[in-house]
């Protein structure tokens, strides 16, 4: 690891004056840690100043009505604690219990799984099932996007140069569920998930895959293949369809292109189940 | 609880100093310089862009003779290459600097220029089929090993039933939470190395081979040792500490990062395995086993795995009429090296596996098959060796029974099943011990420090405690270096109890002796706490030992005794030898496991619900150390069974160097272990104990394998059972 300056602002304005004034491309954001860690340990970045943003004001949690704003500098163990969060969106819970162990989500962020913006994410599926959007904060102040439109490819985001992630929000609950398959049950990557999510408001279901690159990604056919609240195994079967012909599944030295494929139907099976029962 | 180990305090408040925390005044970081390529021819090593730095000591092959005095070092394995890179990151310079940045910029400023060679990173690209006779001789094999009884061919053309299978398992490493680090200093003649090691005595012997140097210029200092597991047995990175001390004239701190852990780490390499069994009568009639094993760089003649390990691919099952046949295949790899019970577990999948298919195929209970043709005590093995108290039947009986009754209770989607494995403890390797007895308790003086297990600091306690009667808190084990310590051959093979065990059990039954003379008692004698001091009994009449001793022996601070143990090598029926070496087995043990697992069968995921191991230990010397060995080792075995798998590129590139990807299991997959142990089949050891460090993991993967089957049918023949394997497995299922 090459040495590097470490800065933690206290205000939001003087993060993103840290991130302005470093050395173009030589700043890098500190969340948690948990993965920006691997890479300074390996050399794949060497970043000449870290700017770490655990004195921000963004440990909150909110939930206003069925909506939720998660502040991006929150603990995933505490967001996972929340009482309110297992019952009104299932799916949310369990990706997050999905991610790494106990003691990394002591320090592992929702912010920062999003930023690092990796495709075998279990937190951006689930948040893409759930509409979310990711509230932005930078130089011009703040903007809004979906986080659709901010996950851009394998750790590529639409963030901008000196722009921070300040919150996700969660504009409802849904009934929800996240199932995924891995080699090793606990603390191990995902090499195949389903996130799934019903809308109450707008009647129609959300279905996200993820595991595999470039990154996580809705499937509309999919969605529009489920239908109704309570689809038929046809339906269901149909819509797993849809997702092998239209997601960009391949191998890596995780799982072969045939078996992750072969998941697809069972993770999808389990999660819609999941999710006409209330979630989980 | 009688038995709170001695060290636990330190380790759980954190004061304990492991090899890696080693720092002295003046010290030096020490780096190592990788090879850039898994095969290749050196053009040059330009140590003078690191030397160029200040404060920067840089040393590689050319140094070599100069800084040992021009003595002969080994010269097949020098410690840096001077014309060959073998594999990948080989160290071929190494430098040290005053900060561990700047040693490490100094590695990185080391230019070096190859040739690549052609890399042979998988052992069936060099062998797709089954190697040719003349294969022998080829550069690619390190050693052919070739053994035979009776009339293999006819058995076979007269067998009611044949079963051919191709088996293949994985690599795993050791993955001791403590990397490998060690602190030298070589002043004048005296080379002083500390470090974290299973065997201070072996590494001296080692580094005396690699340098040149003889051993009595080499005193080595173990540290605390955070886990062993085989990969801290012999020498590794001492020769380049001690080589930059040497060239630096400072004390120098060489330590792996984890990384480096996977890419230089010596350990079990993965196998392809070709079994054949033929039936007749409901017996087996005839074996065949065909074994290509990866031994990485290990050297031609220094191969010892290959000849070892492909006696427990015959299980320890009557075998008559048998042959075995196998090749150590080199390949741009790390050096094969020790993995708890070397390779054994595989064995052990692959010959309970293929087992089970046999029985099958012949319509045949498979527990009940292999029962029937299991050793025996007074048995001959394979190899001729007669099998002495062998608690493995019982031990297996008693697991039946289990099984029978797991399968009762059981559900569908969920499976038990049974597995044995045998093993032969390192018994034979000697041992000495050093005992001094004063009115306020027991010191045993030895060479060994603890690795984790509990074998040196509760074990040799225990066992003084058996044999004295006095109480473990006035009884404290105690650890010197190799300068001043009874030689030990070290802490591996399961031999702590069994062999130093001994060591201090014959040095404290001569104590006794001379106590028992010293009062002129008839019958046996014991010693035991009163108040502050220890007293001898016999009969009603007990003596303070204070007034038992001599004027020089209080100035002596005690009654001294040594204790030896060198236990006779086995010998093995050479009349069965075609070629090659094979290595005799010494004090049978074994141990037959029971697994319950659940199958999700869309995916292939396996879960498991709850496991039973029955051990022969001949004798429990501390229960609870003794479960705890289990646990730890079937809680080990899972990794090999289910998860750990290190996956090389052709390039000869480790794709999984590290924690992520190289998955061990996490405590939310352990099971609940129950443990049994069979005793009254007494070993080598002391009260007839038995090892116990080794057999723990040897059944696991094999009881998974087999619970597997009997849950959803699927066969895999390749370890680790990964769920992507049994997924594959089930689109063939059993019938």
């Amino acid at each position: 690891m090459a040495d590097f300056e470490l800065v933690a602002p206290a205000t939001p304005e003087e993060a993103i004056a840290s991130l302005r004034t470093g050395p173009p491309g030589a700043v890098a954001v500190l969340g948690g840690g948990t993965d920006l860690l691997f890479d300074l340990e390996e050399g794949r970045s060497a970043p000449e100043r870290v700017v770490s943003l655990r004195r921000l004001p963004w440990r909150t949690l909110e939930w206003n009505g069925n909506a939720l704003t998660i502040g991006s500098t929150l603990p995933l163990r505490t967001l996972e604690n929340d009482p309110l969060l297992r019952a009104r969106i299932p799916g949310l819970h369990s990706a997050v219990r999905a991610v790494g162990s106990v003691a990394l989500r002591q320090r592992a962020t929702l912010g920062g799984n999003l930023g690092r913006s990796a495709p075998a994410s279990d937190l951006v599926p689930m948040l893409l099932a759930l509409d979310a959007e990711v509230l932005l904060l930078g130089p011009a102040g703040e903007r809004r996007l979906t986080v659709d439109g901010f996950v851009q490819g394998s750790r590529r985001t639409a963030l901008g140069p000196a722009e921070l992630i300040r919150a996700v929000r969660i504009p409802e609950a849904r009934p929800s569920a996240y199932h995924w398959q891995r080699v090793r049950p606990f603390h191990d990557i995902s090499h195949m998930a389903v996130a799934v999510a019903f809308s109450p408001s707008a009647r129609a279901w959300r279905v996200a895959v993820a595991g595999f690159p470039p990154r996580p990604l809705r499937v509309p056919e999919a969605e529009a293949a489920l239908g109704s609240a309570r689809p038929d195994a046809d339906a269901v079967h149909r819509a797993a369809e849809e997702i092998a012909r239209r997601a960009p599944i391949v191998a890596d030295h995780r799982a072969s292109e045939e078996y992750r494929r072969q998941l697809v139907r069972p993770l999808l099976e389990r999660a819609v189940d999941a999710t006409v029962r209330g979630g989980r | 609880m009688t038995a709170l180990r001695p060290d636990l305090a330190e380790k759980v408040n954190g004061t304990v100093r492991y090899g890696a925390d080693l720092e002295a005044p003046g010290m030096l970081w020490g780096a190592l310089v990788p090879a850039p390529v898994a095969h290749g021819r050196i053009r040059t090593v330009d140590l003078a862009p690191a030397r160029a730095l200040s404060g920067v000591v840089a040393i590689g092959a050319a140094d070599l003779s100069k800084l040992v005095g021009g003595r002969e070092g080994d010269a097949l394995r020098p410690a840096f290459p001077h014309e060959t890179i073998e594999y990948l990151h080989q160290p071929i310079a190494a430098v040290a600097a005053p900060t561990l940045a700047l040693a490490r910029a100094a590695a990185r400023a080391v230019r070096v220029v190859v040739d690549p060679l052609p890399v042979v990173s998988d052992l069936e690209s060099l062998f797709p089929a089954w190697p040719p006779p003349e294969a022998s001789r080829s550069p690619a094999v390190a050693a052919h090993v070739h053994a035979r009884r009776g009339d293999v061919e006819e058995a076979f053309r007269r067998a009611e039933t044949v079963v051919r299978e191709l088996y293949r398992t994985a690599s795993v490493h050791q993955v001791a939470l403590e990397p490998h680090a060690c602190l030298a200093e070589v002043s004048g003649e005296r080379w002083h190395v500390r470090t974290s090691t299973q065997s201070p005595f072996g590494v001296r012997e080692d580094v005396a081979s690699v340098l040149g140097i003889p051993e009595s210029s080499i005193v080595v200092d173990g540290t605390w040792v955070g886990g062993g597991f085989g990969g801290k047995g012999s020498s590794f990175l001492e020769p380049w500490a001690l080589l930059l001390s040497r060239a630096s004239g400072r004390p120098v701190r060489l330590a792996l990062t984890y990384r480096e852990e996977f890419l230089l780490g010596r350990t079990t390499l993965p196998s392809v395995v070709r079994m054949e069994t033929a039936v007749a009568g409901g017996r087996i009639t005839a074996r065949r086993v065909r074994l290509l094993l990866d031994v990485g760089t290990s050297l031609p003649g220094r191969d010892f795995a290959t000849g070892y390990s492909i006696g427990f691919l015959l299980g320890p099952y009557r075998s008559p009429v048998f042959e075995v046949e196998g090749y150590a295949v080199r390949t741009n790899k790390p050096p094969f090296g020790p993995h708890r019970a070397p390779f054994a577990p595989q064995c052990a999948f692959v010959v309970e596996s293929h087992l089970e298919s046999v029985a099958r195929a012949a319509g045949l209970d498979p527990v009940a098959f292999k029962a029937d043709h299991l050793w025996r005590t007074g048995d001959s093995t394979p190899f001729g060796q007669t099998v002495a108290d062998f608690g493995l039947p019982a031990a297996l009986a008693a697991a039946r029974t289990l099984a029978d009754e797991w399968r009762r209770a059981s559900v569908p989607g969920r499976g038990v099943g049974v597995a044995v494995g045998f093993w032969s403890t390192s018994t034979g390797a000697g041992g000495e011990a050093h005992l001094v007895l004063a009115p306020s308790g027991l010191r045993i003086l030895q060479g060994e420090r603890e690795i984790g297990s509990g074998s040196v600091l509760v074990g040799l306690a225990a066992v003084a405690e058996r044999r004295s009667g006095i109480p473990r808190s006035r009884i404290r084990v105690e650890y010197a270096d190799t300068s001043r310590a009874p030689y030990d051959a070290g802490v591996f093979g399961s031999r702590t109890v069994g062999a130093l065990g001994r060591a201090v059990d014959e040095a404290l039954v001569s104590l006794l002796g001379s106590l028992r003379a010293r009062i002129g008692a008839d019958g046996p004698i014991s010693l035991a706490e009163e108040g502050e001091e220890i007293v001898v009994r016999a009969g009603e009449r007990r003596w303070p030992l204070s007034e038992l001793l001599t004027p020089a022996e209080r100035a002596a601070g005690g009654i001294h005794a040594g204790g030896k143990h060198y236990g006779r090598a086995g010998t093995l029926d050479e009349r069965v030898v075609v070629d090659g070496a094979f290595y005799p087995y010494t004090d049978f043990t074994g141990a037959a496991h029971v697994a319950e697992v659940a199958v999700d069968p869309a995916t292939g995921a396996i879960r498991v619900v709850r496991y039973a191991a029955f051990h022969d230990v001949g004798t429990v010397i501390d229960a609870p150390s003794a479960r705890a060995q289990v646990e730890g080792g079937v809680v080990m075995g899972l990794g090999t069974a289910l998860t750990e798998e290190a996956i090389w590129s052709e390039d000869g590139r480790l794709l999984n160097a590290g924690l992520v990807d190289y998955r061990i299991p996490t405590l939310g997959e352990a099971p609940p272990i129950d443990v049994t142990f069979v005793e009254g089949y007494p070993g080598a050891g002391p009260f007839g104990a038995k090892g116990l460090g080794e057999p723990p993991i040897i059944p696991v993967p094999a009881a998974v394998a087999s619970a597997v089957r009997a849950a959803v049918g699927a066969h895999a023949t390749e370890l680790p059972l990964t769920p992507e394997r049994i997924a594959r497995a089930l689109k063939r299922p059993e019938p």
